[in-house]
């Protein structure tokens, strides 16, 4: 018998929330090393936020995230695109360089081996020849996919992308996820907020489906169920502001959700995959 | 007759206790509450006053008159007093206005009144911040000590006219000090005289010198205009410096309120010395050399002559 | 032409030393004032020489007419409106701009009612402020030492410098260097900013850091020749502005600041990232 290696992210009992609302409500689960996980849901279910904590952007409001075997700066996070400024003078190479970061730090300088790498990266993503321009003369799909060369220089372990996809053209979208499946195959665990199902259908085998609570964690065709689906809609975008407080404790010993090593079936009498329950 | 001598005598003897009474009921009434607009006037009024007056001062020694931002308890105070003072020829414009805001019912006395003034040459002065550009009357009237005794004489009537009961004593206090005023006159024209043309050039950061200088025969060039806060030019200061240098000017002073720097760098390219410290718009601290106006004038003196004399 | 143009510094002390203190002012501040351009913070200069007031006053109260303490208070009291604002910035709603400018405004009343309280009616502020022409060696020190300072810190700080510009978001997640790069380049700014007031006045220090700047950015694509021509265009006013104060006899600063001003206004209309290019004639366009 294989023993079970230890999962790569254990969450326990986790709340995130902003002003004592909760966006991530009660989450526990375990993500072993190697998954490929589309992060699903109904917008304000709380996905942005899940990564922002497990990225350590956000301090948890209960329960905890525990990345035991994860070395320091294995972890690559990629947010929505909103903080950077698009007009500031750097170059194409300068900012995908970037991705070497761990490498070189904050005053080494690039070794001709390096500097292939970088080409190499944005060849990867089809931006060989724009290695001089002006970070700001980027398209929106171009600006993405030099963020993906970075985060290929990055060579994490762990790769969080939230919503990578937005507001990019199909043919862009598509050499992504070729990326995606790439890094899957490598190895790499990586999460990645989509809202496409139809592509969480062909390239995601595990999805994580989050309505605030989490309504389903497991293998993509058990957790895009129409019911599934269904519960997951009937959440209240907003938060409620005469909320009482919370005090549901999660028994101790509460085992991990059902995780793609486990083939958990789901069957109509039994529980949601996504509920506390003993095995 | 023998009878009446000896009645005098008595009815002397008296009226002696009623006299010595009167007078110290006299010594009891309060002093004239005066205020004066900056320390130089303020010392002015005390020395024709005497103990008969309480003189408040609002720009005090070593401070700079430009820069005054009056307290709502100026204001208050200015109102509370039987007369105020000012020099006048738009060097304190704001105290009168400053007075009648605070409820100052009197008349306000031009120390300068009567003097005859020199024109500025031609910078803005800032001093008076609503007067006319070009041919603005320049205010430092105080430091040629004739005009001084002008200054005495209109504070003596402005005293008289406000304080009739101790119209004598202010007389009296005003003769004695116009004397000690034309002595120190006298004193320094003379020892001017006796310097050759030649040496009675300086340079000083401040134009506020032209009165000493038309009275007593000194030149004083400036690498700025009259206020602290115009900017030189580097013609300016190139010109000045190529004076000094081929004039041979023997001195150069800063003054209590201006930036010295410029000074001190005009003197080390042009190897001119430094004199000392000259003060114009204010008395020093009552622990410095230029405590009153008298003490001021002699200092400024005895620092420009000492300052030309030597080699 | 060498009459015209070189004679006024070989025989003038001072103007050979107005002209060192461009060139240092151009090394130190100007490059501080593109990273200021470029992170929308161009409109600090005026309020930080506002907010050094209590710094100034304190140093008056304890030492006097001390422009060595007056200035070392002016700094200290810079840093710390420059680094609380900062610290508000990170960690709460507010944005850079709110934050400074509360901190300023405070910083400002304090030092006023600092100095009336003494009674005193001294223009502190304006004993502060130097002026171009009378650079001594005290002030020329301080301004060379800080430029050097600043151009050491800068070449150390740039790549996390850069980054805390661009995508701060990711600095974060690579590395701890982003509140060092933040609060060393406010702390930078600041200290350039007060030696550039106690040796040249506010107009000439504020001056010099942002109009080349702007001009320059004009001009450059990518930050190396951004820097570089900003430096160039600072240093080549202060040249032009200290020979037309010479020649024409108009005040020093005003002038070095009205030739970045004219170096600015022909960048915009003739510059690539100028006014006129999108409205010109092209006369043939690119293949590809």
């Amino acid at each position: 018998m294989h023993p079970v290696p230890p999962p790569l992210i254990r969450i326990e009992n986790l709340t995130l929330g902003y002003d004592r609302h909760p966006a991530v409500h009660h989450l526990s689960g375990d993500i072993p090393a190697g998954a490929l996980v589309a992060v699903i849901g109904p917008n304000g279910a709380g996905k942005s936020t899940l990564l922002k904590g497990l990225a350590g952007e956000l301090r948890p409001i209960g329960g905890r995230i525990l990345m035991p075997t994860l070395p320091p700066g294995a972890l690559a996070y990629l947010p929505q695109r909103g903080e950077i400024d698009h007009s500031f003078p750097v170059s194409v190479f300068d900012v995908v360089a970037m991705g070497l970061w761990r490498e070189i730090g904050a005053f080494g300088s690039l070794s001709r081996t390096q500097r292939q790498q970088v080409r190499d990266a944005l060849a990867a993503v089809g931006l060989s020849g724009f290695e001089s321009r002006p970070i700001g003369s980027l398209s929106g799909g171009q600006l993405q996919r030099a963020r993906f060369a970075r985060l290929i220089l990055q060579d994490a372990p762990l790769i969080l992308l939230d919503e990578p996809f937005a507001a990019i053209d199909s043919r862009t979208v598509d050499d992504l996820v070729q990326l995606i499946v790439a890094w899957h195959r490598e190895g790499r665990t990586v999460l990645t907020v989509v809202h496409d199902l139809e592509q969480v259908r062909r390239h995601f085998p595990t999805s994580l489906l989050l309505s605030r609570e989490p309504v389903a964690f497991g293998p993509t065709p058990q957790v895009l169920t129409p019911e599934m689906l269904a519960r997951a809609r009937r959440l209240s975008e907003a938060f409620d502001e005469d909320a009482p407080e919370c005090h549901i404790e999660l028994p101790e010993d509460t085992p991990s959700l059902a995780a793609t090593a486990h083939a958990h079936h789901a069957d109509p009498g039994h529980a949601p995959a996504g509920t506390p329950h003993r095995h | 007759m023998k009878n009446t001598r000896f009645m005098q005598r008595r009815l002397a003897g008296l009226c002696a206790p009623f006299a010595l009474s009167s007078s110290a009921a006299l010594a009891q009434t309060p002093p004239l509450e005066v205020t004066a607009s900056f320390s130089i006037l303020g010392d002015l009024v005390r020395q024709v006053g005497g103990d008969k007056v309480r003189v408040r001062t609002l720009v005090g020694p070593d401070e700079d008159a430009h820069a005054f931002q009056p307290r709502p308890s100026d204001a208050r105070d200015i109102g509370a007093s039987a007369l105020v003072v000012v020099n006048g020829l738009g060097f304190d414009d704001w105290m009168t206005r400053l007075a009648r805001s605070g409820g100052y019912k009197g008349d306000v006395v031009v120390a300068s009144k009567g003097v005859k003034t020199l024109e500025m040459d031609g910078h803005g002065h800032d001093h008076a911040h609503d007067h006319k550009h070009g041919h603005a009357a320049d205010p430092h009237a105080w430091q040629d000590v004739g005009n001084a005794q002008q200054y005495v004489a209109n504070i003596t009537a402005a005293l008289v006219a406000a304080d009739p009961a101790n119209a004598e004593t202010y007389r009296h206090n005003a003769e004695r000090y116009g004397g000690e005023l034309k002595a120190l006159d006298a004193e320094i024209r003379s020892a001017f005289a006796a310097l050759p043309a030649e040496r009675r050039k300086v340079v000083s950061s401040h134009d506020a010198f032209a009165y000493f200088g038309e009275a007593y025969g000194i030149r004083f060039l400036s690498p700025v205009g009259v206020s602290n806060n115009a900017e030189p030019t580097a013609k300016g200061v190139a010109r000045l410096i190529g004076q000094l240098k081929k004039e041979k000017i023997p001195a150069v002073f800063i003054e209590n309120v201006a930036d010295p720097r410029l000074i001190e760098r005009i003197r080390a390219e042009s190897g001119t010395r430094v004199g000392g410290t000259l003060y114009s718009d204010a008395l020093s601290a009552s622990a410095g050399p230029a405590p009153d106006y008298l003490s001021m004038m002699r200092s400024n003196f005895r620092t420009l002559h000492d300052a030309l004399v030597a080699e | 032409m060498t009459e015209f143009l070189i004679s006024p510094f070989t025989d003038f002390a001072f103007m050979r030393r107005a002209l060192a203190g461009c060139l240092a002012l151009a090394l130190g501040a100007t490059p501080v004032g593109v990273f200021l351009l470029l992170r929308r913070m161009s409109l600090m200069g005026d309020a930080m020489s506002h907010a050094i007031l209590p710094g100034a006053a304190l140093g008056y109260l304890a030492f006097g007419l001390s422009l060595g303490a007056m200035t070392i208070g002016g700094i200290v009291a810079g840093l710390v409106v420059v680094l609380a604002a900062g610290l508000v910035t990170r960690a709460s709603v507010l944005k850079e701009d709110a934050s400074l400018a509360a901190f300023y405004l405070l910083s400002l009343a304090a030092g006023v009612m600092i100095v009336s309280l003494r009674g005193r009616n001294l223009d502190l502020l304006h004993v502060l402020f130097g002026s171009v022409l009378a650079l001594d060696d005290g002030s020329l020190l301080l301004i060379a030492s800080i430029a050097s300072v600043t151009l050491f810190c800068l070449a150390l700080l740039f790549r996390p410098l850069v980054m805390e510009c661009f995508d701060p978001a990711f600095l974060r997640g690579v590395s701890r260097w982003s509140p060092v790069a933040h609060y060393g380049f406010l702390m930078l700014v600041v200290l350039n900013l007060v030696s550039g007031f106690h040796a040249l006045g506010t107009l000439m220090a504020v001056g010099i850091m942002i109009l080349p700047s702007a001009a320059a950015r004009l001009w450059a694509k990518g930050l190396p020749m951004l820097l570089a021509l900003a430096v160039l265009f600072a240093f080549g006013s202060g040249v032009a502005g200290l020979l037309l104060s010479f020649h024409a006899d108009v005040p020093a600063g005003p002038a070095i600041v009205l030739v970045c001003g004219v170096v600015y206004f022909f960048s915009l209309l003739a510059a690539p990232g100028g006014l006129l290019v999108g409205r010109l004639p092209v006369r043939h366009h690119l293949k590809s």
